[in-house]
């Protein structure tokens, strides 16, 4: 069934063609492709990831299991969060001591993605134990797990995880033996998991060894900022765009499944819909835009819940377990990045954290707030790709002179539509073992 | 004895129910042992379906280009145009009883159905397809009925067929040998049977322990069921093993749903799967009256209208 939503998420990406075109996505600046964020390959390798005839060899059997953590500073449950109680993260643990690998999700996601997935066997086949978990966005981690409800904020997201991160492992089973401690993540948990590193550096309370960095950004909010151009270019704004996308989308599904001979409209013939229907440019963008703008709907809500903003949530009266949402997520649905910023995560920070700007918030959502540590600790590792689209080039320029020899930049791949090919996991493994000796000039 | 067991039954249930209804005990962690992942086996899988979804993208677009230039092109319904799509907003005006059905079967899957279900796939996987292709032997019967009532007699000839085969070639059900035989399973029931003959699907429904559904499926699941019940195939519905038969049939079902109940975390989860669900459904009347204009693809109208 989650193979069926996702696909048919595909398949609603892929019909934006007409209306894109409509839309008429305004000339690219020369010589900057249509979008103005990646070119076509990058995109597809993006929206497709890596092939599955690409993937690094893997294991034939990996153990899994399920751990639900009840923290004890978990916040009151709002009623419509009935089911984010706990914090749920999935443990592979091998029969002999072995060094942990902690590798935390990107934006919005849980702790048991198909990315993870892929992660998890690369390693558990290493001879790592490897532990799992969502991002700090997700909202299963917002809800059991944070302590301010107000998701986005690097600093805060990273002395979050690291508690938890605590509290799990003091709670592993006792057949696991530990020998040593690495944090990884992908995407926006690539750099969770770098912040989470320089808080340990203070704290000393769990000496985390290496970090790697798998497709980070560099400035949360620029990335972000670029997310919401790149919706308004695809999907326009409003409502009515989304709407006007979602009957083209229905008439062009009903129209193929009419002319197929398929008894349901199955997986198999979502996929296939998709695969034939994603061409241009504005498609695999508005794909990816929309996914960003779903998992931006979550944290919204959960923000405006917790701070008290009012924007979408009455806090008077925060919706009960029987009452529709459907308003409350078609508003959402026309909320941007920006607005988050301005109306939820500004607001609660300037208010809760002494002595903080405007200014002073989008610096602290910069990785080169531990720029320092970056640059002299050699034990940060990060890879990414030159076409990675969450990137610009003084922010990959950045990297690179930051890390040194202690990033890798691959040619293609776009945003993570490598994770888990041959080069990267054999590279990432080297970095996780100390073996790294640099990429190629 | 029978009725004893019967006894058992329900007590069962009830205690499910309560169990479910209860939520878990507090502790600060619990684990769930889940059956270990086959990464290679599924990469492999994985890359033979990647090659069949070429092909079936192929075949979508070369079946899209095609009707025009058929004899039948003159009978051809006009395209569906976006201003045919139904509202976004689904009519649910049992949106608050769903909506408490809905938490109800989420707790009871994460208490009882799922844990169950996962140990079952501990089981190995020849034994699992034999459950699983038996129960889908039986419901060829209700297929062989319901297409026969639609009026498509090449299907309904086809799944006699599987059922022929299947039942004897196929030692009671327990394989497949049809499929090999390129006579895939084409599952109907009397819910589609109800969709031709122009019902429309009616206010969405999460019905209790099955999930989401509308009110014409939730008919057509009972029809159903009552149909096996009667003809009591095998005497499986009605001897004394049938409870026992009922619970494997349960179990098999969910142990090859992929779906977690908030596995996305989000409050609007409701919201997604009724979209979807009630969307999905929409598509596949379309598809019923391919020979005729479109009903009208509303969700607002009440079923029967």
């Amino acid at each position: 069934m989650n193979q069926f939503l996702s696909a048919l998420a595909l398949a609603a990406l892929g019909f934006c063609q007409a209306h894109a075109e409509e839309a008429s996505i305004p000339a690219p600046p020369a010589p900057g492709p249509a979008t103005g964020l990646a070119d076509s390959a990058a995109l597809r390798a993006t929206v497709f990831g890596t092939p599955p005839q690409d993937i690094a060899p893997l294991p034939a059997k990996v153990p899994l299991l399920e751990m639900d953590l009840d923290l004890p500073w978990r916040r009151p449950i709002p009623a419509v969060f009935w089911f984010d109680k706990r914090l749920r993260v999935w443990l592979s643990a091998q029969d002999k001591p072995a060094p942990l690998a902690i590798v935390i999700s990107g934006t919005g996601s849980d702790g048991n993605t198909a990315k993870l997935a892929t992660l998890r066997a690369v390693l558990y086949g290493a001879g790592y134990h490897v532990l799992t978990m969502p991002s700090p966005t997700f909202p299963g981690f917002i809800v059991s797990t944070s302590s301010t409800g107000v998701a986005g904020d690097m600093r805060q997201d990273g002395q979050d995880l690291y508690a938890a991160m605590g509290v799990i492992i003091a709670h592993l089973p006792h057949k696991v033996k530990i020998t040593d401690l690495d944090v990884l993540g992908y995407s926006l948990g690539g750099a969770n998991a770098a912040i989470v590193k320089s808080i340990d550096a203070k704290e000393h309370k769990l000496n985390i060894h290496r970090v790697v960095m798998i497709n980070p950004p560099v400035s949360l909010f620029a990335t972000v900022g670029r997310l919401d151009k790149l919706f308004a270019r695809t999907l326009g704004n409003g409502d009515a765009g989304i709407e006007r996308f979602y009957q083209q989308l229905y008439a062009e599904l009903a129209n193929l499944y009419r002319a197929s001979d398929r008894v349901e409209l199955d997986e198999d013939f979502l996929l296939g819909a998709a695969a034939s229907a994603l061409n241009t440019d504005a498609q695999f963008s508005a794909a990816i835009a929309l996914t960003f703008r779903i998992a931006l709907m979550n944290v919204f809500f959960a923000g405006d819940l917790y701070s008290g903003a009012g924007v979408v949530v009455d806090p008077r009266h925060p919706p009960g377990v029987g009452d529709p949402l459907d308003e409350i997520s078609r508003t959402l649905r026309t909320k941007t990045f920006a607005e988050y910023f301005s109306r939820i995560l500004a607001p609660y920070y300037l208010k809760h954290r002494p002595g903080s700007s405007v200014e002073s918030l989008i610096a602290d959502n910069r990785l080169d707030v531990i720029g320092e540590q970056l640059r002299g600790n050699g034990d940060y590792y990060a890879q990414t790709n030159s076409d990675d689209l969450i990137l610009d080039k003084a922010e990959l320029g950045w990297l690179r002179s930051t890390l040194g020899q202690r990033i890798v930049v691959y040619d293609h791949g776009g945003h993570l539509g490598n994770l888990g090919d041959r080069q990267q996991v054999a590279d990432m493994l080297d970095m996780l073992a100390g073996r790294w000796q640099g990429g190629a000039p | 004895m029978m009725r004893r067991r019967i006894e058992w039954g329900q007590l069962a249930a009830a205690a499910a129910a309560l169990i479910a209804l209860g939520g878990c005990a507090s502790r600060t962690v619990e684990f769930h042992r889940l059956p270990p992942e086959t990464p290679a086996a599924d990469n492999v899988a994985d890359i033979a379906k990647m090659q069949r979804l070429a092909a079936a993208a192929a075949q979508v677009q070369k079946e899209a280009a095609q009707p025009p230039e058929q004899a039948a092109a003159a009978e051809a319904p006009p395209p569906v145009t976006p201003a045919e799509a139904p509202p976004m907003k689904t009519y649910d005006p049992w949106g608050r009883l769903n909506r408490f059905t809905y938490r109800f079967n989420a707790r009871f899957d994460e208490a009882l159905f799922l844990p169950v279900a996962n140990g079952y796939r501990w089981l190995p996987s020849p034994m699992r397809a034999g459950v699983h292709n038996f129960f889908g032997n039986i419901a060829e019967i209700d297929s062989v009925i319901n297409y026969t009532l639609q009026g498509r007699l090449g299907r309904m000839v086809r799944s006699l067929g599987r059922f022929v085969i299947n039942s004897t070639i196929g030692i009671g059900g327990l394989f497949d040998p049809a499929t090999k035989m390129r006579l895939p399973k084409a599952p109907t029931g009397f819910g589609t049977t109800l969709a031709k003959y122009g019902m429309h699907p009616g206010p969405y429904l999460v019905i209790p322990f099955y999930g989401p559904s509308t009110l014409r499926e939730g008919i057509g699941l009972a029809a159903d069921y009552g149909t096996l019940y009667v003809i009591d195939p095998a005497w499986i519905y009605r001897g004394d093993q049938s409870w026992g038969l009922g619970v494997l049939n349960a179990v098999d079902q969910r142990a090859t749903t992929d779906f977690r109940y908030y596995a996305s975390g989000s409050p609007f989860e409701y919201e997604t799967i009724q979209f979807l669900y009630v969307r999905k459904e929409l598509i596949e009347d379309a598809g019923l009256h391919r020979q005729k204009r479109l009903p009208r693809a509303d969700p607002n109208v009440p079923a029967g209208e």
